[in-house]
């Protein structure tokens, strides 16, 4: 994106990867496992056709079938970005960069010369201490996303969205998983409701929810892993490490240059300039939240900086937050709890998927639509979606919060009828005490 | 029947917002048009809301104390049996106001606009957070810079004014020694400091002064003011009245310019500047040519009591086709102002004082007093500003005219 646009706006540009183009989120990250969680809603949908009067016969899943398409999927993808790539006239450069003066950057026996340096290296999996990641018997996601083999039993240490994605696919797919999460919740960065919510729902599909665990060590054994903590002994044939993932800032030339960290992520601007003039940094290296969109907004920002534009900084605070599991997660602002900390008078409104003819005819009505708004002004100061398609629904309420829009103009926004977004609608009208189908 | 909208008036030119003080009248009440149904406060004034329509007041959607936009809905004014349904299930949740029950929604019935014209003014183009924060924290959008899209307003602004000097309580006290402090601006003297560049620096001011012998329209004032049961005659009264007659006769003086067009008047309603602790404010007198000295005397004195205690009538602050201007009770020599658009001109008179004049071959004591005009050149030029001053220093030194 950031290669794109400065081309776009006629700077000459080469992009070093020793990867494909298209970074995590393309290759190992959001787009392939999309296309998983996609089979795990199909075959989902196939379980209970007889609900919609459809029988199938004996189901059977191929999950090896299922990576081959995901792998399908991320490479059609790929191919696009070095269409564009061609397109916009990018030399791209395959190898490691190391970064050598602020306008040299080494890849092998290569020297480019250039007057201004985007990193964007990315980040990868975390593990414990102590744990080696094997990509056999202990996965990371990146192991787990091209691995074919489905395990019979999985332990997912980890209750962020990469933990309950696979949990949920693995699920799917008739494996016995166990998430382990360090904190008191299941997704804890998301909305207290959304995550009690989510562990009924994934409790009731068979899946075994340990909370507030700390692990203190794994080893092999037993069917593959054997998984310490203090709620006692876990094990199965893998274990995937979905603790968080780090900044990938080694070998880069970061220290050498002097330039600035901040929490083993690079310090910068709202340009995204680093502490060294003409270098900049972009995406999960530059800090959270890691996620591929707000890279995409700071590559752009970076582009017009060096460009010589003007651009306006990424909005750190509105930033949509999209988990995709079933149902899905999606978010933007501040959660009801961190509102009430914050110390604003707030009114509460919520809309369930039950209430929406749309979802009961899609057979989809799990979750709600909940909307947190400054009772002064009608600020919306979060919003929270478990539930069908809740990740295109988080749109309107980021443009809202953009435009500042506050719910009185919001609810006069006419919202199509049966549409998953009239449940946005509602928990808006709620929220203002006026709501007409709840 | 006709279903009435009580809206919250523009009462000014600039103004956004206006928060309700009090309602005098409440739900149920009969309402007759031309009643007070409210006092309003906006940023220049507290003026009291005239009903527009007859019927109950069937309900307030805005209460005492909070504050709503100019043009949104605030009441409701029908017969009790026509339905208002829509009128309520359509009203806007008003900042910050309970919400409406919601009944099931339905068309509003078609209402008779009793919506009194805007008077125009420039739009602000400001966020609807920032509307919202803005009309909260007393904020006046018109007089910060946006830094949004565009030159939008948006949120950051209005916080940063509203946390900065020119907003916030008097700054801590000056420390002792220093030879300067900064009194924050009040609501008024932002919006004078505001519009005062857009009249001089765009409006051509042009200046004609003349001296008025006084002395007989001091004597018929006198005369006048020891009648028994007469109200009070002031020098400025007189002085609106020999405006008002010679308005009509130079009506070139009395126009506005309008871009296209100079628009002329053919009344006289004359702006009468009145001086208050934070500021200036300018009611206007209406339809001044068709009114005697008394008349003029009264209602003048009766607008500058209430322009100082904040009491004027949204119709009494603005339309103005002429202002005056009297600073001759600070032993004023001789002064110019500023036009106030789109007026075309503004007098700005002295004070009376005794001179020696030059009567024959002798010198006399004779009372003077020095009238100054500024002109908007776009509208008319030195010898019609003259003209008009010639007339009006006649009038006075002929003062009995004044009378008829």
């Amino acid at each position: 994106m950031a290669a794109i646009r400065c081309a776009q706006l006629g700077l000459s540009v080469a992009a070093v990867e020793d990867d494909r183009p298209g970074g995590v989120c393309l290759n190992w990250g959001c787009i392939p496992t999309k296309a998983l969680l996609r089979n795990a809603e199909v075959l989902h949908l196939v379980e209970r056709a007889a609900d919609f009067g459809i029988s199938v016969g004996e189901v059977r899943a191929d999950y090896a079938a299922a990576v081959k398409r995901s792998r399908g999927v991320a490479d059609r993808m790929a191919k696009g970005v070095e269409f564009l790539f061609r397109k916009n006239k990018i030399t791209l450069v395959p190898g490691r960069g190391m970064l050598k003066t602020p306008t040299t950057v080494l890849v092998g026996a290569h020297t480019i010369e250039a007057r201004a340096v985007i990193l964007a290296t990315g980040s990868e999996p975390k593990s414990l201490p102590g744990v080696a990641i094997d990509e056999q018997v202990v996965i990371s996601s990146n192991g787990a996303v091209r691995q074919e083999r489905r395990p019979a039993s999985l332990i997912v240490i980890g209750a962020g969205a990469v933990g309950v994605e696979f949990a949920d696919v693995y699920r799917a797919y008739g494996a016995e998983v166990t998430i382990l999460g360090a904190l008191r919740l299941l997704v804890p960065i998301e909305d207290e409701e959304v995550s009690a919510q989510l562990a009924r729902t994934f409790g009731g599909r068979g899946i075994t929810i340990k909370t507030g665990v700390k692990v203190s060590a794994i080893t092999r054994g037993g069917s593959g892993a054997v998984v310490e903590t203090d709620a006692g002994r876990f094990e199965a044939e893998q274990v995937l490490m979905a603790v968080g993932r780090g900044a990938k800032v080694k070998d880069v030339g970061l220290e050498a240059l002097g330039i600035a960290m901040e929490r083993g992520f690079v310090r910068v601007s709202p340009r995204m300039e680093t502490s060294v003039k003409g270098v900049y940094a972009i995406g999960d290296m530059a800090g959270a939240p890691l996620l591929a969109h707000k890279a995409m907004a700071e590559g752009v920002v970076a582009a017009e900086a060096i460009a010589g534009r003007d651009p306006r900084p990424v909005d750190y605070g509105n930033v949509p937050s999209c988990t995709y599991c079933r149902p899905q997660i999606a978010s933007i602002g501040v959660s009801e709890a961190k509102a009430r900390e914050n110390g604003r008078e707030i009114t509460v409104g919520k809309s369930p998927f039950t209430a929406s003819g749309k979802a009961v005819a899609l057979g989809e009505t799990e979750g709600f639509v909940k909307v947190v708004a400054d009772t002064a002004t009608g600020e919306i100061l979060g919003v929270h979606i478990l539930g069908p398609e809740a990740t295109e629904i988080i749109h309107e309420f980021a443009v809202g919060r953009t435009l500042e829009a506050t719910l009185e103009e919001m609810i006069h926004t006419i919202h199509a009828h049966p549409t998953l977004s009239e449940a946005a609608f509602e928990a808006m009208l709620a929220a203002l005490g006026q709501a007409i189908h709840i | 029947m006709a279903v009435s909208k009580v809206v919250m008036p523009k009462l000014s030119e600039a103004m956004e917002t206006g928060k309700i003080i009090k309602w005098l009248k409440k739900e149920g009440d009969r309402i007759q048009g031309g009643d007070i149904l409210a006092e309003v406060e906006t940023d220049k004034a507290d003026v009291e809301m005239e009903a527009f329509g007859a019927g109950v007041l069937r309900k307030i959607f805005v209460p005492a104390g909070e504050t709503a936009p100019v043009g949104s809905l605030i009441g409701v004014i029908a017969e009790p049996n026509e339905d208002i349904a829509g009128l309520l299930a359509g009203a806007p949740a008003a900042v910050a106001a309970p919400a409406a029950p919601g009944p099931e929604s339905r068309r509003p019935e078609p209402v008779a606009s009793v919506v009194p014209a805007a008077t125009g003014g420039g739009r602000v183009k400001a966020s609807p957070l920032a509307k919202k924060i803005a009309a909260q924290s007393g904020v006046d959008l018109r007089v910060i810079q946006g830094s949004g899209p565009g030159g939008r307003i948006v949120r950051r602004d209005v916080e940063a004014a509203a946390a900065g000097p020119v907003w916030s309580a008097p700054a801590a006290a000056t420390a002792p020694g220093s030879e300067y402090e900064d009194v924050p601006l009040s609501q008024m003297r932002a919006i004078i400091a505001k519009r005062m560049p857009l009249s001089k620096a765009p409006v051509p001011h042009f200046y004609v002064a003349s001296d008025v012998a006084m002395d007989r329209a001091s004597d018929l004032r006198e005369a006048l003011n020891a009648l028994e049961g007469q109200p009070k005659i002031s020098v400025n009264d007189l002085v609106v009245r020999a405006c008002a007659l010679a308005l009509l006769a130079h009506p070139g003086v009395n126009a506005s310019f309008q871009g296209e067009a100079i628009r002329v008047f053919h009344v006289a309603h004359i702006g009468i500047a009145v001086a208050l602790e934070e500021g200036l404010i300018t009611p206007v007198l209406r339809d001044c040519h068709a009114k005697s000295l008394t008349q003029i005397a009264v209602e003048a004195r009766d607008l500058a009591e209430r322009a100082r205690a904040r009491k004027l009538r949204a119709s009494e602050l603005s339309g103005a086709t002429f202002s005056i201007s009297n600073l001759g009770m600070f032993d004023v020599a001789a002064f110019s102002a500023i036009i106030n658009p789109p007026e075309g001109a503004i007098l700005a008179v002295g004070s009376v004082r005794k001179v020696p004049v030059v009567d024959g071959d002798a010198v006399t004591v004779g009372r003077r007093m020095a009238l100054t005009i500024s002109c908007d050149h776009r509208v008319m030029d030195g010898a019609m500003g003259a003209r008009f001053l010639q007339d009006v220093k006649r009038l006075l030194e002929a003062p009995l005219r004044l009378l008829v």
